[in-house]
C-alpha cells in the first residue's frame, strides 16, 4: 500500500497485514508483540487486555463464578456494546472449557453512545470489563479450573483494527479467587438492572417507534435518559430524538432506520442516567413498516419478460424491457406513419395533403413541408419533455397521462367539434384549413405549416397513448436524451408523407387533382372527427360521470350555436349571437365543475361485469397466495385498443370458458384517472402506458401478452396453467 | 414589492425540488435515488444512465481493514464474475478529505490498479452526500439496484460479520445470492441485512 500514514497508522496495518498471513495459514493461533501464545494479558498498541477470573467462594456448584475480558482502551480508541450501532463489531468471547463448566453470556454493562461523523456507535472507552458467569455441575471435582478464552474484538478511534488473541487462566478450586473483585464489582454496577416490562411497551408508528416505559425509579423521573436499544438495525442511532416525562412514565420517540433488517416482536432497551441504568424487555405494539416488499416483484416480472421475448409470445410488440433503442426508434417512427391513418388525424391531414398540390411552386412546397415537420416534431418533443420532467418532479404518469385529466379531455373534446363543424362547412375560418386561425397564413405560409404541425399532433394526442405503448413505455425508462429521441421519432414519422409529398414531385403528382370533389371530401370527413368526439365525450363520462359528459355535450351544442350565430350578418348576428355567448359563458360557469371534476367513487369498478373483480395493490399476491392464477388487464376507458380487446378477445366465450375451466382469477386495473398505485404497478411491467396483459402463476414467473390481444394466443398461455 | 416576491418565489421552487429528491434516502424495494459523481479518472457517472441494466454499488475505503479483507481476493472474484453478466458495478469512496486514511483520486486509482479490482468504475464521493443518500454505514456496504432502478438489496456482504479472512469461506455471500436471484428472474431472497465492518468517514456534519 503506497499511502501516507502516520506512524501509528502503518504500525497497525502491518499488524494486520501480518495478522491476515498467519489467518491464512494452518495456524489459528497468533502472537501479540512476542508475547507467548496464551497467556492471560495481551498488549497492542490500542488496548491491554486482560483474561479475569472472580471466584470468592472458590469453584463449586451453586456459587458465584465470574470470568471476563477487561479492555483497557488508550485514549480516543473504543470496542463496542452487544448492539455496535452504525458500524463496529461486538466482542466475541469463546470459551474453552472443562467438562463440567458451562459459560452464560456476556453480562454486558450499560455502553455509551459514541457519535462518528454522522453516525453513532454504541461502545465503551477507557477500561471495561465484559463479565461471564460460569455454572459448575455437581460432578465437576478439578483440583483447579483451566480457562481457554478465544476473543476477537474491534478497536476503532476513527479508523478501525481487527483484533484477537488466545488467553489461558487456572485458578484453584477449592480456595477464594477475588483478587479482582474491585473490577468486577465495577462491571456488575455498570450492567443494566432488571425492570419487569409490566406496562412499558414499544409503539411502532409509521417510520417512528415511541417507547414508554413505566416502573422506573423515583430517583430517575424528570431525568433526561440514554437510550441504548439491544437489538441492532432497527432505529437510526445518530438521528435526533425526543423524550419526555409524563409523571412517572418515561415516553421517547425514536426514528426508524429507512434500512431496518429486523422486526422484532420484544424489544430488550437499556435507557441510563449518569450511572444508573435499567434493561427493560418491551413488548412491541403495531405492526412493522414491510421491509421490502416491493422488491419481490420486479425481478420476476422481468423474468417474465424475459421468457416472452425468447417464447416469442408477444408477437406484435416485443415487450418493453427486451426492446432496443434503435428497435423502439424503428419502432416509434412507424407508429408516427400509421398515426396519420388514425380516425383522429386522417382528416385533417388528407385535406392538408390536397391542399397544398396547389403549390405549384417546388421550393414553397419544399419549405412548407419541412415547416410542418419541425412542428409535429417540436410539439411531440415539448410533450416528451413535460412528461418526463413532471416524472422527475416525482408525478406518477405514463403515457397517457393527457387524457388522465378531465380537463384536457373536454378541450380536446371542443377542438375537434370546432374542426367537424369546420370540415362539415358550418363555418370558415377564412379558408378552409382549420389551422388558419389567424391571418398568419397569408403572410406567412411557413409559419402556417409549423402551426398545422402542432395542430395535428394535438389532435393526433389521443390516439398515441392506445397505439403506441410499448416503444412510450420504453422511452420514459431511458436516460432523457433517448427518450426525446423516441418522441421526436413518433413525430417524423408522423410528419414523414406529407414530408414526402412535398418534397418528391412523383408523390405528389399521384395525389388526385384538386377539384369540386374535394368540397364532399372534406364533408365526408367531419364524420370521423365527430366520432371521435362520441368518443371523448364517453371518456369524459367515465371520469365525470354522466353529470360531466351531459354538460359536455350541452357546452358543445352552445358552441355550435354560437359559431353559427357568428356567420349570420346584419342585426340578427348581434342579437343571436350576443345571447348564444352568453349563454355559453353562464353554462361554462354553471355546469363547468361537473366536468372537470373527478368523480370519486369507483363508478368503473362498481359497473365490472360480475366474473371481473378490481384490482389492488397486493390483491394478486394475495389471491396467488391461495394457489389461484390470477390474470390482470391494466386497461382505460379512454384507450381505444383496451375497449377492442375487451369486446372481442377478453368477452370470446372460448376464452371465458378458459378461465372458468382454470380457475383463474380476472383482475381489472382501471387507469382511466390518474392512479399511482396503477401506474407503479406497470413501471414494475417495464411499462408506461396501457393495455397490458399478465397472467400470473403461483410459483412461477408472470407471463406478460401482447397488446394486440388474439383470442389464440390468450388461450395458448391458459393452457399452460 | 409584488414583482419581487413573484421573483424570490420563483427562485424559490427549484430549490425546493432539489431538496425533496435529496432528502429522499435509499429504501430497498423502493427506486433508487438518482445521482452523478465523478470517478476516480475523472470521468462523470450517472446513475439513471445504467437504467436496464443491474447495478452494484459498493462502499469501499483501501483502509478499512474489513476491505482489505475482502480484497484478499473475494472481491476482486465477485465483481470479475458479475461485470462479465452485465452487471455494473460502482465502487464509492465516500471518505473525507481530512481522514487519515483519505485516498486522492490519483492514489485510489492506483489503489484500484494494484488490487487487480474488476470495478466498472471507482466513484469519488468526498462530500459523502451519496453515502448519505443511500445511508451508507459501513466499508464494506453493498447494494443491488435492478434494471427497473429499484433497490432490491441493501446489507452486508456475507453473513460472517468479521474481520477474519477465513472467515469468508464459511459465509453466505449476499450479494452473489441476490446478484444470482435477481439475473435468474428470482425475489431477492435476503433483501436487507445488517452491513458490517468500520464506519464511511463521513465530513463532520
Amino acid at each position: 500500500m503506497t499511502v501516507p500514514m502516520n506512524s501509528r497508522y502503518l504500525k497497525n496495518a502491518l499488524f494486520f497485514i501480518a495478522a491476515c498471513a498467519l489467518f491464512q495459514g494452518a495456524s489459528a493461533q497468533i502472537n501479540f508483540n512476542k508475547k507467548p501464545a496464551a497467556s492471560t494479558v495481551i498488549t497492542t498498541d490500542q488496548v491491554r487486555a486482560e483474561l479475569m477470573a472472580f471466584a470468592p467462594e472458590g469453584v463449586q456448584p451453586g456459587k458465584p463464578v465470574w470470568v471476563g475480558l477487561q479492555i483497557a482502551h488508550q485514549p480516543k480508541w473504543h470496542t463496542y456494546w452487544k448492539n455496535s450501532g452504525d458500524s463496529g463489531l461486538p466482542t466475541v468471547l469463546e470459551w474453552q472449557l472443562p467438562a463440567g463448566i458451562t459459560a452464560g453470556d456476556i453480562a454486558w454493562p450499560t455502553p455509551k453512545k459514541i457519535p462518528i461523523g454522522t453516525l453513532a456507535n454504541y461502545g465503551y472507552e477507557n477500561t471495561v470489563l465484559l463479565p461471564v458467569p460460569l455454572t459448575v455441575a455437581r460432578n465437576f471435582n478439578g483440583e483447579q479450573l483451566d480457562i481457554k478464552l478465544k476473543a476477537a474484538w474491534l478497536v476503532c478511534e476513527k479508523e478501525c483494527i481487527p483484533q484477537e488473541g488466545d488467553f489461558t487462566l487456572s485458578i484453584p478450586s477449592k480456595s477464594s479467587t477475588a483478587l479482582q473483585s474491585q473490577a468486577f464489582q465495577a462491571a456488575f454496577d455498570a450492567a443494566p438492572k432488571p425492570l419487569a416490562a409490566g406496562t412499558s411497551q414499544i409503539e411502532v408508528s409509521g417510520k417512528a417507534i415511541k417507547v414508554v416505559l413505566s416502573g422506573l425509579p423515583a430517583s430517575l423521573t424528570g431525568k433526561e435518559l440514554a437510550f441504548f436499544p439491544e437489538t441492532g438495525s432497527v432505529i437510526e442511532p445518530a438521528a435526533q430524538w425526543t423524550q419526555s416525562w409524563q409523571g412517572s412514565v418515561w415516553t421517547a420517540q425514536i426514528p426508524l432506520s429507512g434500512q431496518r433488517t429486523e422486526s422484532p416482536a420484544v424489544m430488550p432497551v437499556v435507557v441510563a442516567f449518569d450511572k444508573i441504568s435499567y434493561r427493560i424487555e418491551a413488548p412491541v405494539k403495531g405492526e412493522w413498516p414491510k421491509v421490502a416488499v416491493a422488491a419481490q416483484l420486479p425481478p420476476a416480472i422481468e423474468a417474465a419478460l424475459k421468457s416472452n421475448a425468447s417464447s416469442g409470445a408477444t408477437p406484435i410488440q416485443a415487450p418493453a424491457a427486451s426492446l432496443t433503442l434503435w428497435a423502439a426508434l424503428l419502432g416509434a417512427l412507424i407508429g408516427g406513419i400509421i398515426l396519420n391513418l388514425m380516425p383522429c388525424v386522417f382528416p385533417v391531414l388528407a385535406i392538408k395533403m390536397v391542399s397544398f398540390v396547389k403549390v405549384k411552386d417546388q421550393r414553397t412546397r419544399v419549405a412548407a413541408g419541412l415547416a410542418y415537420t419541425a412542428g409535429v416534431t417540436l410539439s411531440f418533443l415539448a410533450l416528451g419533455a413535460l412528461l418526463l420532467a413532471l416524472r422527475a418532479a416525482g408525478e406518477q404518469l405514463g403515457w397517457g397521462f393527457q387524457l388522465q385529466s378531465p380537463a384536457v379531455v373536454a378541450a380536446l373534446a371542443v377542438l375537434f367539434t370546432l374542426i367537424g363543424l369546420n370540415l362539415a362547412g358550418l363555418f370558415e375560418f377564412g379558408n378552409f384549413l382549420p389551422s388558419r386561425v389567424a391571418s398568419l397564413q397569408a403572410k406567412n405560409p411557413t409559419v402556417d405549416s409549423f402551426l398545422s404541425g402542432v395542430l395535428a399532433t394535438a389532435i393526433a394526442s389521443p390516439c398515441t397513448a392506445p397505439f403506441m405503448g410499448a416503444s412510450l413505455g420504453l422511452a420514459v425508462g431511458l436516460p432523457a436524451v433517448q427518450a426525446l429521441a423516441v418522441f421526436a421519432a413518433i413525430g417524423l414519422g408522423m410528419a414523414l408523407p406529407y414530408l414526402a409529398a412535398s418534397a418528391i414531385p412523383a408523390v405528389a403528382n399521384m395525389l388526385p387533382r384538386p377539384g369540386a370533389w374535394m368540397v364532399t371530401f372534406r364533408q365526408l370527413m367531419a364524420f370521423p372527427m365527430f366520432a371521435t368526439v362520441v368518443w371523448l365525450v364517453w371518456v369524459l363520462g367515465q371520469q365525470s360521470g354522466i353529470d360531466g359528459a351531459g354538460a359536455l355535450l350541452g357546452l358543445l351544442v352552445l358552441m355550435a350555436l354560437s359559431i353559427w350565430a357568428l356567420t349570420l350578418k346584419g342585426r340578427v348576428r348581434s342579437v343571436i349571437a350576443t345571447l348564444s355567448i352568453a349563454a355559453s359563458a353562464f353554462f361554462i360557469w354553471a355546469t363547468g365543475p361537473n366536468i372537470i371534476k373527478t368523480q370519486e367513487s369507483q363508478a368503473a369498478s362498481s359497473t365490472l361485469p360480475s366474473n371481473w373483480q378490481p384490482w389492488e395493490p397486493g390483491r394478486v399476491e394475495q389471491i396467488m397466495s391461495g394457489g389461484q392464477s390470477v390474470f390482470v388487464d391494466f386497461t382505460a376507458a379512454w384507450c381505444v385498443t383496451c375497449q377492442y380487446n375487451k369486446k372481442t378477445t377478453l368477452s370470446n366465450a372460448l376464452v371465458l370458458a378458459d378461465f372458468e375451466a382454470k380457475k383463474v382469477t380476472l383482475l381489472r386495473a382501471d387507469w382511466t384517472r390518474r392512479d399511482p398505485a396503477v401506474t407503479a404497478a406497470l413501471a414494475q411491467l417495464g411499462r408506461s402506458g396501457v393495455p397490458v396483459y399478465v397472467i400470473y402463476k403461483p410459483g412461477r414467473a408472470p407471463v406478460v401478452l401482447s397488446e394486440i390481444l388474439s383470442v389464440e394466443d390468450v388461450r395458448a398461455e391458459l393452457a399452460k396453467l | 414589492m409584488l414583482s419581487r416576491r413573484t421573483f424570490s418565489s420563483t427562485l424559490l421552487l427549484p430549490a425546493l425540488a432539489v431538496g425533496v429528491t435529496q432528502t429522499h434516502a435509499a429504501t430497498v424495494g423502493q427506486a433508487a435515488p438518482d445521482f452523478s459523481a465523478l470517478d476516480a479518472l475523472g470521468k462523470s457517472h450517472k446513475l439513471s444512465d445504467f437504467k436496464g441494466k443491474h447495478v452494484v454499488l459498493e462502499w469501499t475505503n483501501p483502509g478499512c481493514p474489513f476491505v482489505v479483507k475482502h480484497y484478499g481476493g473475494n472481491m476482486q472474484a465477485l465483481q470479475k464474475e458479475f461485470t462479465a453478466k452485465g452487471v455494473v458495478w460502482l465502487s464509492v469512496n465516500s471518505t473525507n478529505k481530512d481522514a487519515s486514511d483519505y485516498l486522492a483520486p490519483a492514489k485510489l486509482m492506483a489503489w484500484t490498479v494494484e488490487k487487480k479490482a474488476g470495478a466498472s468504475a471507482v466513484l469519488m464521493d468526498e462530500s459523502g452526500k451519496i453515502g448519505q443518500l443511500y445511508s451508507a454505514r459501513t466499508t464494506p456496504h453493498m447494494y443491488i439496484i435492478n434494471p427497473q432502478g429499484v433497490l432490491v438489496y441493501a446489507g452486508a456482504i456475507d453473513s460472517v460479520p468479521s474481520a477474519r479472512v477465513d472467515d469468508i469461506k464459511t459465509a453466505t455471500n449476499y450479494v452473489r445470492q441476490g446478484l444470482n436471484e435477481t439475473l435468474g428472474g428470482k425475489p431477492i431472497s435476503v433483501a436487507s441485512t445488517r452491513a458490517y465492518g468500520c464506519s464511511v468517514k463521513y465530513k463532520d456534519a
